[in-house]
């Protein structure tokens, strides 16, 4: 392999680009971003970095500079040759390949009705935090956030937090914030939301804006009422980058990249196939190797991004007959109001809930979330110790599933 | 194997206790403890357990 091309600049793509020099790549190697930033990290965006606990210097992506890619930055993918093995960028211009890393992550999803010119945004990207804490800055004070997923919850956190008397109000449609972890963990939330001064308007959409000139001076809600807004923050999950590989020949199941175990990208059409040059890593692979009772699902996690990048460069040159299957128990964490949560597993995908330690009046515990019996995930909420003691659980019972197609690992 | 842990940048996260429990840990204030010692087998692991962590607070000599 000589010329391998990395698309995606994020934490997915540089250790991608770290792995193959680590595992002896010395051909040509291009990381191509439609960012012009130098790659960084992305979960201090909405909490250290919003709130100026971290400067953007301080989230710069270790390694970036030291494994001799020539960088193209500000330059985005638009379309994919598959044949002829060339990836084409906005400009015209061709790369040719023959690795390839799909790592382009996601964007935030965009509000899907009309929206006022200004003052209504989506966060994402250090160019996104910059647009909001400009916002406040200069002087908005009234904001809602819409959405009560991760990211509405910990921006909720961080702009209470900054003490510049920023009133927050957060709207969700369902009935409950981060519900993607059931159990207790929602209500622990939604308390420590509300004595941190957040209002929750929970178990109501928004039906749309309204308009002061060319600004948004409000959020009409489906109920009716408009809550008064200089700001709102869209925060209603991301959708992936693959725009660009739409008529790719590849498989792309709700927009990912699906890939077999040891993260090949799978055509469209015959079943089975994949493409031996061409790899996915990060939050655009829809992954065999990750999957719930009825199949794989997507995973945004920082760690699903490190190991996959890693492990998708060394199968990448390994070859699809010498590379590994990718063996990963996902974990995440995040943290607001104080509250600092983690998880490991697949914790949404229970039918069955318990509080196996601390309980959730203390605002400590760990939830072992089960399916028909068999443990698919754990979450602590201030009581991190015991997750890696799940992990090793669930590491095991994977360890004795039924591979798909039918041999036993 | 020599195993530094900058306290400073550490978050308590546990992402390097998932990669390598013999060595890593939480205590009950989720403060990350090291196990003296480690045995030169899991030299790969505790490298792997250092690139786990989202803040680079481990560094790994003579892995």
């Amino acid at each position: 392999m000589h010329e391998v091309v990395v698309v995606g600049a994020g934490l997915a793509g540089v250790r991608a680009g770290g792995s193959l020099r680590a595992r002896g790549f010395s051909g040509a190697l291009t990381v191509v971003s439609d960012e012009r930033e130098l790659p960084y990290d992305r979960p201090p965006l909405t909490k250290q970095l919003i709130t100026g606990a971290v400067a953007e210097a301080d989230i710069r992506l270790a390694g970036a500079e030291d494994f001799g890619a020539r960088w193209v930055r500000g330059a985005a993918a638009v379309g994919l040759d598959r044949e002829r093995r060339r990836v084409r960028l906005a400009d015209g211009s061709e790369l040719s390949y023959d690795g390839l890393v799909l790592a382009t992550g996601a964007r935030a999803r965009a509000w899907p009705g009309e929206v006022p010119a200004a003052g209504v945004l989506t966060v994402r990207g250090l160019d996104d935090v910059r647009g909001l804490r400009a916002a406040v800055d200069g002087g908005a004070r009234e904001v809602v956030v819409v959405g009560a997923g991760f990211v509405g919850v910990e921006l909720a956190s961080s702009l209470t937090e900054l003490g510049l008397g920023v009133r927050v109000t957060l709207v969700e449609p369902f009935a409950r914030p981060l519900r993607a972890l059931g159990g207790a963990v929602s209500g622990l939330v939604a308390g420590a939301a509300r004595r941190a001064g957040v209002e929750l308007r929970l178990g109501v959409g928004v039906r749309g804006f309204r308009s002061v000139g060319e600004r948004v001076g409000g959020v009409e809600l489906a109920d009716g009422q408009v809550l008064p807004a200089e700001l709102v923050v869209v925060a209603i999950g991301m959708a992936p980058a693959t725009g660009w590989l739409v008529g790719a020949g590849l498989a792309l199941p709700s927009g990912r990249v699906h890939c077999d175990e040891r993260l090949f990208a799978r055509t469209a059409g015959v079943a089975g196939v994949t493409d031996p040059r061409i790899v996915v890593a990060g939050d655009v692979a829809w992954c065999d190797a990750v999957r719930a009772a009825d199949g794989p699902v997507p995973l945004e996690h920082w760690s699903n991004a490190a190991a996959q990048g890693e492990l998708a460069a060394g199968n990448l040159l390994a070859g699809p007959a010498a590379a590994e299957p990718y063996v990963h128990v996902p974990s995440f964490w995040t943290s607001a109001f104080g509250l600092r949560i983690r998880s490991v597993g697949l914790p949404g995908t229970g039918d069955r809930v318990v509080v196996e330690e601390g309980d959730p009046d203390s605002g400590k515990l760990v939830e072992a979330h089960y399916r028909e019996g068999r443990l698919v995930g754990a979450v602590s909420v201030n009581l991190g110790r015991r997750l890696a003691a799940y992990a090793g659980r669930l590491q095991e019972e994977r360890a004795g599933e039924p591979v798909p197609g039918g041999s036993v690992a | 194997m020599r195993i530094t842990v900058d306290h400073d940048l550490c978050d308590g996260l546990g992402q390097c206790a998932l990669v390598a429990p013999e060595v890593f840990s939480l205590d009950d204030d989720e403060r990350l403890v090291v196990a003296p010692d480690p045995a030169p087998e899991l030299a790969g692991r505790v490298a792997a357990a250092a690139r786990a962590c989202p803040v680079r607070a481990i560094a790994v000599e003579g892995a």
